[in-house]
């Protein structure tokens, strides 16, 4: 019993360090220095433009300004935390490789995370060149961050935005893509999880999205460690956020077992 | 008129209505181009609530501009992505036709998908955010709007040009999607982007249109300082560059792409 776990443990390590080594040598060859250019450099920093400019003109007080900075520094990293993770299943599909991945017995979990892993690194580093950008080009005022309870409110933010972004790829199982959805998911943050403006100025029956979506909490703790505050105001936060990642990342490995299901007994796996 | 210049028309009319076809069958895939518009736009409507005046409606007429050109440049960097996607884009470059008519088709279609995004914005500006729709000049509002939709078309055509000879052309124009909401004052008065921004923006023809398109919707709207008349005018010219630019760089990047022989690496 105990060998057979031992074994079964060892077997979901070696496909999730397989999975790693595959997903992060694809992403390297696709994104070449352009690429990464392109989304580590300047989606950031056009977003942040263009919503700074726009709460300007709406005249904002100066903080409030910030607050949006802030906000979109941190939600840029949607584009590889969300979309390149919920792309996962349908890009195999694409390819013709889901059929023989879903054949080898190797654990479902390890495959996926292993693929999404390399994000962690990505979202983490789009988030924190926005945060740059914050400092240098928008006069956020850093003095009073706290740098150790920042570095975990993003690294906690990107792991459980990318298990969010995992639960949206488990469609492209089932579904033809996944892709319609994450290009939803990919902005929708912008809108209900705080980014621009609290979710307070929601309408009452839009806000169950915003508590559902981890960047909601991620963005609260961002905020309050760049504005210095205590051990117990931001913990409760990325508590919250611990929470919400582990939640969605079970109900992404639940849909991952049920649509597999469903889609072997409809022989649905190759339709695109 | 020469049966060749009837058998371009064709083949425009022929690529559009293909196009569109294939919108209808699969309308789901209007989405990844819209939704940044309309999600932008649904934010500044937030934003620019608590602002008097006729700002919700610049904001209603700013989204609809996104929306264009969120689907123009998609549908450019798609359009020849998904004919190497699919293995045809050797066929599609052998025929006879040059290869600008038939992307021609295909991002007129396209800007005209963006019409969609700006009917939903003008519901939800209407039904939610109660702006009001009350147009200054319907007709110089219909003239500058569909001389603003030539001129994103045209610079579509441009863009195409990139994703022809590399694969990742698709990804770049999407790079450029925010840039260019920025550079042409969709929500916002291009006065307040830095100095050397303010050059690009004034070399793009829908900035002027989108000045027309306020001018004719807006009372009272002063923008850029000159008349609705020299907006459009500029517009126009700029739609005229934009398609000899194109039919210069297309021709090159044909001759460049088959001498190489590399149209099927993806």
């Amino acid at each position: 019993m105990e060998l057979n776990i031992r074994r079964a443990l060892f077997e979901g390590y070696r496909a999730l360090i397989g999975s790693l080594r595959f997903g992060s040598r694809g992403t390297i060859i696709w994104d070449s220095w352009d690429m990464w250019l392109l989304e580590i450099i300047i989606l950031p920093l056009a977003q942040i433009s263009f919503f700074e400019i726009l709460a300007t003109y709406a005249n904002y007080s100066p903080a409030m300004v910030q607050y949006v900075v802030i906000g979109n520094a941190i939600q840029t990293m949607s584009f590889s935390s969300v979309f390149a993770v919920a792309n996962i299943t349908s890009s195999d599909k694409w390819q013709g490789t889901l059929p023989s991945i879903l054949l080898t017995p190797a654990s479902r979990a390890s495959i996926i995370m292993g693929r999404a892993l390399y994000q962690i690194i990505m979202s983490t580093l789009i988030s924190t060149t926005g945060l740059l950008y914050a400092y240098f080009l928008f006069g956020v005022n850093f003095s009073s961050a706290n740098y150790l309870f920042l570095a975990v409110s993003l690294l906690l933010t990107s792991i459980s935005m990318i298990s969010f972004g995992l639960l949206i790829s488990t469609i492209g199982l089932y579904m033809r893509t996944a892709m319609i959805v994450a290009n939803v998911f990919l902005f929708i943050g912008l809108l209900v999880c705080g980014v621009n403006f609290p979710i307070s100025e929601l309408p009452v029956w839009l806000r169950p999205l915003s508590y559902v979506i981890p960047l909601t909490y991620g963005l609260d703790a961002v905020r309050l460690s760049i504005a210095g505050a205590g051990f117990y105001a931001v913990g409760i936060y990325l508590l919250y956020l611990v929470i919400d990642g582990l939640a969605v990342f079970s109900m992404a490995l639940l849909l991952t077992k049920t649509f597999e299901r469903l889609a072997r007994k409809s022989g649905r796996l190759e339709i695109y | 008129m020469s049966s060749g210049e009837v058998s371009r028309v064709q083949v425009v009319k022929a690529s559009m209505i293909l196009t569109a076809r294939n919108f209808f069958a699969d309308p789901q895939w209007v989405i990844p181009s819209i939704i940044a518009p309309f999600v932008f736009t649904l934010v500044s409507l937030f934003l620019f609530s608590h602002v008097n005046g006729p700002i919700l409606l610049y904001a209603v007429l700013g989204g609809g501009m996104m929306g264009m050109w969120g689907t123009t440049v998609y549908g450019s960097g798609s359009s020849i992505g998904f004919d190497r996607w699919n293995g045809t884009l050797e066929c599609t470059l052998s025929a006879p036709t040059p290869l600008m008519w038939i992307v021609l088709g295909r991002v007129i279609w396209n800007t005209l998908e963006g019409s969609i995004n700006a009917l939903f914005i003008l519901a939800i500006g209407f039904l939610w955010f109660r702006v009001g729709i009350g147009i200054a000049d319907p007709g110089l509002f219909a003239i500058s709007t569909i001389i603003t939709f030539l001129s994103l078309s045209a610079f579509g055509l441009l863009l195409a040009n990139i994703v022809v000879l590399s694969r990742k052309g698709g990804f770049l124009t999407n790079g450029i999607e925010i840039p260019v909401y920025i550079a042409t004052g969709t929500m916002f008065p291009i006065g307040l982007l830095p100095f050397f921004v303010q050059g690009f923006s004034f070399a793009l023809g829908p900035t002027w249109g989108i000045d027309a398109i306020r001018k004719a919707a807006i009372a009272g709207y002063t923008g850029l300082p000159v008349s609705i008349y020299v907006d459009l005018l500029v517009t126009v010219l700029a739609t005229v560059v934009y398609m000899a630019l194109s039919a210069y760089f297309f021709t090159k990047v044909e001759k460049i792409a088959k001498r190489n022989g590399t149209l099927g690496d993806y």
